[in-house]
């Protein structure tokens, strides 16, 4: 055994410093360095110990996620049914009706959904966030749709978003009353693609 | 859903916290076996381990609007399940208990390593065999890179004694993986 337990010695070789001192300079990243420590070779190899079973525990971890059995589609199930509970309306958005005693509203929640599938419908997007920006409770006043959207990697950027907008703005129009002052599209990642895009088939 | 497997977590995220059900979906499949084998680590127990997964996504879903940064969600999520895991083993016994005993004891390590077949069986005998919390404190800061500080508020412990508790389990962790170099 290179290393001692007992708290009465002269700490790990003979430096006054404990296991417990060692074990948190290594956690502060050998910061501030202690040159008693730095320049004794015990410590230094109880400290690379330290290190290295460390290590093994990050490589433990990877070879459990590996042997992960495939995922309990009855637990995803059951999850999918509580979340699904608990959906995100977000604010009524008004609609005329041609009957004076009836109201009709749709929901923001049913906007953001619509304006997603509409980013989404062009390939090599996906569409992350989606806001509406205004007082969509008030018929008339303006609003502005911002979205981010991830594009495929290695593709033309400024045409993929300039789809987006054109594409979300007529979903708006067609299925809502917003006036619609603008949609900002920002682009804030890029994907890989997971297939070739002429394997499957173009939206 | 297969353009939507192809995204990032980031994007994901931000659209799962507008309330799309189906993006969270392919969060959940691409980390569960992460989270899932993470909390068995943390509470030595397969049960305990997938409902804190199961409790903490529900939480997840429920907090994911005041996530930051989407790109970090995997950690974001290992963190909330690192706490409903240390609330489940805390609801079991009081944090304190037993800490000192050692149910493996120093004299059944050369078996134990006579039996294991490989370094990660072993290393999964030593951790088995350390005191709850020094177990808890060694794997949220060696497999979890939590500071001492969050590891203290998990565990509901000071600084200080998760300080003690990481050295101890660290001591036994070198000593007994010291065959598998």
């Amino acid at each position: 055994m290179a290393m001692t337990n007992d708290p009465d010695a002269m700490g790990i070789g003979d430096t006054g410093y404990t296991i417990d001192d060692l074990s948190a300079y290594l956690d502060r990243g050998r910061t501030p360095a202690i040159a008693a420590i730095d320049t004794n070779a015990e410590c230094q190899a109880l400290l690379a110990s330290m290190e290295r079973v460390g290590a093994f525990g990050r490589e433990l971890l990877a070879h459990d996620v590996a042997a992960q059995p495939a995922v309990d589609e009855g637990r995803i199930a059951a999850l999918l049914a509580t979340i699904g509970q608990e959906v995100r309306a977000g604010r009524d958005i008004p609609l005329t009706s041609p009957d004076p005693r009836a109201t009709l509203s749709v929901t923001e929640g049913a906007v953001r959904e619509l304006v997603r599938a509409a980013g989404d419908s062009v390939d090599g997007v996906v569409v992350g966030s989606c806001s509406l920006d205004g007082d969509v409770m008030a018929v008339g006043s303006p609003v502005r749709v911002a979205l981010t959207i991830s594009v495929v990697l290695n593709g033309p950027v400024r045409e993929l978003a300039e789809t987006v907008r054109q594409r979300v703005f007529t979903a708006v129009l067609a299925h809502t009353e917003l006036s619609v002052e603008g949609i900002d599209v920002t682009v804030t990642d890029v994907h890989q693609p997971r297939r070739r895009l002429d394997e499957g088939s173009a939206s | 859903m297969s353009a939507l497997e192809e995204a990032g977590d980031g994007i994901l995220a931000q659209r799962a916290a507008d309330g799309d059900a189906t993006a969270f979906e392919v969060l959940v499949r691409r980390h569960g076996p992460y989270l899932r084998a993470f909390a068995i680590r943390l509470t030595g127990s397969i049960a305990d381990a997938d409902d804190a997964v199961q409790e903490a996504l529900i939480a997840a879903w429920r907090q994911l609007s005041t996530l930051e940064d989407t790109s970090k969600v995997r950690a974001w999520m290992a963190s909330i399940v690192a706490r409903k895991g240390t609330d489940a083993l805390r609801s079991r016994r009081p944090a304190d208990e037993l800490d000192d005993e050692r149910p493996g004891d120093d004299d059944a390590g050369p078996e134990r390593q006579a039996v294991a077949s490989s370094r990660m069986d072993a290393l999964s005998a030593v951790l088995a065999s350390l005191p709850e919390g020094q177990r808890q404190c060694w794997v949220l800061k060696e497999m979890g890179g939590y500071t001492y500080e969050e590891i203290a508020d998990r565990l509901d412990l000071t600084p200080a004694t998760v300080r003690g508790k990481l050295a101890r389990a660290r001591v036994t962790v070198v000593k007994e993986m010291e065959a598998w170099r």
